[in-house]
């Protein structure tokens, strides 16, 4: 296959920090994005983390009361139909385009592409439903479906940006935007498209965390300090979080006939499904192994190649121990010993675009020579035996990375990521 | 830190009538209030224009005030069907009444839309006084 793909763009709004300054000194510090919260006004929930999304206000369901910074200016006609996370995913783009040196009116020929992550807006579905019921269906909201539904990213962005290649969403929980991130390398590979921009974002808030509560996902630690320790014997569940992420992957040629800074090559992907629950991951990580393997294939490298793994892990019990023995069986098992890190003990799990947002992450540690530490973790878990879990940010440049992600229904996906030549 | 939740659900106001409080100048909520109570057409027609000029998209156009009844809402004043769709929702909130597609169709210009509004509110009394 002749065609390669690039990382030549990043944006971010996350809980670590609303742009790739604040991000990079976050992932070198292990300074966390966590906050207390009381969802719902109820002091009473045990659920009393997330990680929260800073210098942003959009706790109505009307864009007219949103706050956010002033080096954002949205027209109505773009704020009208937009969902919270949807402000969030704009800014992320703005961000992105700027660091990778396009403008706006360069996303419209056609050679452009765009595919999101999101679990819609739970927020603004029930408002505009409440709102349905109360009027007994009389009347509704005009932009409440395309604001609210699954999907609502594609919708707005696309139609923000004049984007005329391909356009989609997809829906897989967890692991919603590695999806998209990995199709649209095989779009670029096909020769489909140029550049593909791939958008994750999710809101905090009660509609969109809370109903993991119910599932017994999400930790009731109540310090923001310890509530999300990936791989650690005292994790208890995860810590919702939100924001959103842009990455920017473009045709090799492409980039560097434009003279843009890569941040590293996106070399292959690979996902298989664990067949097995719904809700929980297989407990030896079956699905998780076998699509590290086909990642590892696709991009032409073998487990000791890999020097760092950006974990999926996300602070749960049974979850983090699949994952373990799946690193276990893939790497450990074969004499590797890559570098692990789960960076979500900084960053809480942001659902849907976490995939999109640690690949970012693997982008700047590449493109900056570090390996984010495990923020947190003090006595690992024992399927972690023979995995090699930094407690600190390590000052060496990682080589090549795997990054995992896994879903509800046993989805996992893994991206390879490769430093470019100079 | 308190995440986000609906204003609407614990206020019992709805979204327009938030949104006027909020959002309009105290002029047009005192207008609004009084045709509430009064049914004085001409309150009713400076929240109309008010809400019209509010939900026109930004691109370029901005009529002088108060724009004049000759202009088409589409060709002039820049509305889409989705800001034309918009508006109509937010009166119907507001002032409690229901516009149907055929009646938003015959719609034009800005003295319809001022015409319109008076003759549905005319033939629709508030069933309850504004909250």
């Amino acid at each position: 296959m002749s065609r390669h793909a690039v990382v030549t763009g990043l944006g971010f709004i996350t809980s670590i920090g609303n742009d790739r300054a604040a991000v990079t000194e976050s992932l070198h510090t292990l300074r966390p994005g966590l906050e207390r919260v009381e969802f719902l006004g109820n002091p009473s929930l045990a659920v009393k983390v997330a990680g929260t999304i800073k210098d942003f206000t959009v706790d109505s369901p009307s864009w007219r009361d949103w706050r956010y910074p002033a080096r954002y200016t949205l027209p109505r006609e773009a704020l009208r139909s937009l969902p919270p996370h949807g402000l969030y995913a704009i800014c992320a783009v703005e961000q992105a385009l700027a660091d990778s040196g396009l403008a706006a009116a360069d996303l419209t020929d056609g050679g452009t592409g765009l595919y999101c992550a999101s679990a819609g807006s739970a927020f603004l579905l029930h408002h505009h439903l409440a709102h349905m019921h109360a009027v007994r269906g009389e009347r509704g909201n005009p932009m409440g479906v395309v604001a609210s539904i699954a999907g609502t990213l594609n919708f707005n962005l696309a139609a923000n940006y004049g984007i005329r290649g391909a356009v989609g969403g997809f829906a897989a929980a967890c692991a919603s935007s590695s999806h998209a991130l990995g199709c649209a390398l095989d779009d670029i590979r096909l020769g489909r498209q140029t550049r593909m921009l791939v958008v994750g974002a999710e809101e905090v808030n009660a509609e969109t965390i809370l109903p993991f509560a119910a599932m017994r996902a999400l930790s009731t630690n109540p310090d923001p300090a310890t509530a999300s320790r990936p791989f650690d014997q005292q994790r208890d569940g995860f810590v919702g979080a939100g924001g959103a992420v842009c990455l920017i992957l473009e045709e090799a040629e492409s980039a560097r006939k434009r003279g843009v800074p890569i941040y590293a090559e996106f070399a292959g992907w690979g996902q298989a499904a664990d067949g097995f629950n719904v809700a929980v991951s297989h407990p030896d990580g079956a699905g998780l192994a076998e699509a590290i393997r086909r990642a590892l294939a696709d991009a032409g490298v073998k487990p000791a190649e890999i020097g760092y793994v950006n974990a999926h892990a996300t602070s749960t019990p049974a979850g983090d121990r699949s994952e373990a023995l799946a690193l276990g069986a893939v790497f450990t098992k074969t004499g590797a010993h890559p570098q692990v890190s789960s960076t979500k003990g900084l960053t809480g799990h942001p659902l849907s675009m976490s995939g999109v947002m640690e690949a970012a992450f693997c982008a700047l540690a590449i493109r900056d020579g570090f390996i984010p530490g495990n923020a947190n973790l003090v006595s690992p878990d024992e399927a972690c035996a023979g995995l090699s879990l930094p407690r600190s940010t390590v000052a060496a440049a990682p080589g090549i990375v795997l990054n995992n992600s896994s879903g509800f229904g046993g989805s996992n996906v893994c991206h390879v990521f490769k430093p470019t030549k100079a | 830190m308190t995440p986000p939740h609906s204003p609407s659900a614990s206020s019992g106001r709805n979204d327009a009538v938030q949104t006027l409080d909020r959002h309009f100048p105290p002029e047009i909520r005192a207008a609004y209030e009084r045709f509430m109570q009064t049914r004085v057409p001409a309150d009713a027609d400076t929240v109309v224009l008010a809400i019209m000029l509010d939900h026109m998209p930004e691109k370029d156009r901005r009529p002088s005030t108060p724009p004049a009844d000759t202009l088409t809402l589409v060709a002039d004043l820049g509305f889409d069907s989705v800001a034309i769709a918009e508006m109509v929702f937010f009166l119907e909130d507001l002032f409690e009444v229901r516009i149907s597609n055929d009646e938003i169709l015959r719609v034009r210009t800005v003295g319809d839309l001022r015409a319109f509004v008076r003759q549905k509110l005319d033939a629709s009394p508030p069933a309850n006084p504004p909250a």
